[in-house]
């Protein structure tokens, strides 16, 4: 448990404090130099072929993998709270349709916030039915700010659907196809936990001060919403469809690799050796994008992978998941800046995990700044 | 590599550089880690200094204004060096007061009841949808150096404390002060010069302490790179919490209700015989009497002296001295929230205002030290130690 103290009394580490184990966690491993991410023991190659994300949601939250009893109580948990508060949904009138959907979806976010009785904000017990009403009311309010982009009214759930299938019918007002909602919960499996990365780590903070979940939530979500992190899968995709072929990738990747550009989707803190969401993804990609006619945009894709990870592989660069989740969002039609909103929805998971984990005996994060005026 | 004993206390948190990596001492919820280099502000835990820019505190409680203050902390230029820059900074923070109407219909029309955290919280978020568009650069970087963000807080808070006290909107009056329109804002009639000193005070000494939690979070997110909204977003999510700016409403709940010096004093006592704890007392940080403290406790003496409340006063002082009887052989000092939650007060602040009125003035720190980090920061992301079951394989489980 991350709050309990320190691994080690003195610690070595760099800006960012890279290299600081902060402490223990349960929840996820994700072991860099051989490339392996598992949740709580599972790999998670294994979980996408085989687990809804509601059963995965339920492993990295509680533990275990659900029984069948565990599993329908915890989807129907989810399904009761779809239905966030009206007025959260109404705050989309008071917003510019420009702005960010993210900006958009943090506001209706707020705004539901304000509709959680008081008591479970303090009260530590409380706290712990709050994933399911996260998890749920986000996906609801997450469609809405998409549909807003385009100026569509928004769009009820379906209780008939799983969560992966009924955001997808929220998002774009028709049920998807099977081949197309597996591949985008495939994403969401991948996405669920990636150990303390900058937006898991901003949730801890708030949630060490006493907070409630939802507050954890939003700081993860600002930290997502950054360039550097969520915003990664956009820049990566704008990257792919600004290229016309194969050969101009490897053209343009050639030239760029020669004046030291950095590759959006390319490098990863951690992983020094393929991410494995990578290729767990990569089928799923190339299914969804032969089926929509876009089957240039998967060459492209590995052309400009073959070629950047030729060059820097040797350096521990390779292709991340940033690179990859573009390439499923697009042929499901959700447009470029809503990239980021899938990623949040699915990670928010992780975050609450840890949050929960921190949660009992955990002191406030608070480091220290060196005054060097 | 620089090998730093932060914990101890012949450390004092200043340095001529630091060269990383460095080595330091780690403590529970990250105490004695380095997170950040900085000019903006010095803290001292161990002496119990703190200064601004180079400046002790004390000389700021005395002196400057909070916009100066801020002014000071974003660019580290004091009145003298850069008056016009102030006077162009003063025109910026109070013209950005003017709020889309869409915004303030926003807060308006959120359930009266809402902590007023979350309508500020909800506020702000409406206001960068706004301010950004997503075409703008997911940085936002202009508009830290805008520095629009104080004036807005401002005004929302101001819009907030109007709501809850049954009032319409009004804007504040032109070119008035930032401490100026929210306290006409708060009490719906023109201050007096002394509730105005006394308000930008209080957000003087707010204005930074070092990473706390609401600034690191806002730290950490603007890491990432996120838009100053989001950033705001999330500082002030941090800011709720019961562990820190939440400390000061519970403060008034446990002092408004005595009536005399002897009822506070036999409550300390009970209170710590049943293990309760006394609201405004104990500080990660401080293992001494926090130095804001003894400005903050001289001011409120004299606001409760001139609004006939020195009963209220005398009070606080016997739970003051009581708790400090008992708590410091244990290393459990006053804090700053225990005066300044009764300066809100006797500004005419209900309790559940006084962590969005702490915002205020917590925007200039968080301001000056997200500006200052974009220059160099790196994104944070710590390692975490896996303690959970080693890996097993789905086929093996047999599943009821």
């Amino acid at each position: 448990m991350i709050g309990a103290g320190p691994i080690c009394s003195e610690q070595s580490y760099d800006r960012g404090l890279e290299g600081l184990v902060a402490g223990d966690t349960a929840i996820g491993e994700v072991d860099g130099l051989r490339g392996r991410l598992l949740y709580r023991g599972y790999p998670v190659e294994q979980l996408v072929e085989r687990a809804s994300f509601e059963e995965v949601t339920y492993l990295v939250l509680f533990g275990e993998m659900p029984s069948a009893q565990q599993l329908a109580e915890w989807k129907a948990e989810l399904i009761r709270w779809r239905h966030p508060p009206t007025a959260a949904v109404d705050a989309l009138r008071r917003v510019p349709a420009e702005a960010h959907p993210l900006a958009q979806y943090r506001t209706m976010l707020t705004v539901a916030a304000c509709h959680i009785p008081e008591p479970e904000n303090t009260e530590l017990d409380a706290q712990w039915r709050r994933p399911a009403r996260i998890l749920s009311w986000t996906a609801d309010l997450a469609a809405s700010a998409i549909r807003h982009l385009r100026r569509e009214e928004p769009v009820a759930p379906r209780d008939d659907l799983g969560y992966a299938a009924n955001f997808l019918y929220q998002t774009l007002g028709r049920v998807p196809s099977a081949e197309t909602a597996r591949a985008f919960e495939a994403s969401l499996v991948v996405q669920a936990e990636h150990g303390l990365h900058a937006a898991a780590f901003s949730a801890l903070v708030v949630i060490s001060t006493g907070a409630d979940l939802g507050s954890a939530v939003l700081a993860g979500m600002g930290a997502l919403s950054g360039a550097r992190h969520g915003g990664a899968n956009q820049l990566a995709f704008q990257m792919l469809a600004g290229l016309r072929d194969p050969d101009h990738a490897r053209e343009w990747a050639r030239e760029a690799l020669a004046r030291g550009h950095r590759f959006p989707g390319f490098g990863h803190r951690v992983y020094k050796c393929p991410d494995p969401r990578v290729a767990a993804l990569e089928p799923f990609a190339e299914t969804l994008l032969t089926a929509h006619g876009k089957e240039h945009l998967w060459q492209i894709y590995l052309a400009l992978r073959e070629e950047v990870e030729g060059a820097l592989g040797g350096k521990g660069i390779f292709a991340n998941v940033d690179s990859i989740t573009g390439l499923l969002y697009h042929p499901i039609g959700l447009p470029v800046s809503a990239f980021p909103i899938p990623f949040c929805l699915a990670i928010q998971t992780g975050w609450m995990a840890h949050c929960l984990e921190y949660l009992p005996g955990g002191k406030v994060i608070a480091p220290g700044a060196v005054y060097v005026g | 590599m620089t090998k730093l004993r932060t914990l101890s206390s012949g450390f004092d948190w200043r340095a001529d550089h630091v060269d990383w990596p460095v080595t330091t001492d780690v403590g529970a919820g990250l105490a004695g880690v380095v997170a950040a280099e900085t000019r903006v502000m010095w803290l001292d835990p161990s002496s119990g200094q703190l200064a601004y820019r180079g400046v002790p505190i004390e000389a700021l409680a005395t002196g400057p204004d909070f916009e100066e203050v801020a002014h000071l902390l974003i660019t580290g230029m004091g009145s003298e060096e850069d008056p016009k820059g102030l006077a162009e900074f003063r025109r910026q923070v109070r013209s950005s007061r003017s709020l889309p109407t869409d915004v303030i219909d926003l807060v308006r029309g959120l359930d009266p009841s809402t902590h007023p955290t979350r309508m500020l919280r909800a506020g702000v978020s409406a206001l960068g949808c706004h301010e950004l568009s997503a075409e703008d650069d997911l940085a936002g970087r202009r508009h830290w150096e805008e520095l629009r963000i104080v004036g807005q807080v401002a005004a929302l808070v101001g819009e907030i404390c109007r709501f809850r006290g049954g009032h319409g909107p009004r804007p504040p009056k032109d070119g008035c002060s930032l401490a100026e329109g929210l306290l006409a804002a708060l009490n719906d009639r023109p201050p007096q010069a002394d509730e105005v000193r006394a308000l930008d005070l209080l957000w003087i000494l707010y204005a930074a302490h070092g990473l706390d939690a609401p600034t690191f979070t806002s730290m950490v997110v603007a890491s990432c790179l996120a838009d100053p909204y989001y950033n705001i977003v999330a500082g002030l999510s941090a800011l709720r919490g019961p562990k820190t700016g939440g400390a000061s409403e519970e403060v008034l709940a446990q002092l408004l209700p005595l009536r005399d010096t002897a009822e506070a004093e036999l409550w300390v006592r009970r209170t710590l015989d049943e293990g309760g704890v006394i609201a405004g007392f104990g500080h990660r940080t401080y293992h001494m009497p926090d130095p804001r403290v003894v400005i903050l406790r001289k001011e409120v003496a004299a606001m409760a002296r001139s609004r006939g409340r020195v009963d209220l006063f005398e009070v606080a002082r016997a739970v003051e001295s009581a708790a400090t009887r008992a708590l410091a052989p244990r290393g459990i000092f006053i804090n700053i929230n225990f005066y300044g939650a009764l300066l809100f007060h006797l500004l005419g602040a209900e309790p559940s205002l006084g962590p969005c009125l702490v915002a205020v003035g917590r925007m200039a720190g968080m301001a000056a030290l997200v500006r200052e980090a974009l220059d160099t920061i790196r994104l944070y992301r710590p390692l975490s130690r896996y303690v959970g079951p080693p890996e097993r394989d789905l086929d093996q489980e047999t599943r009821s």
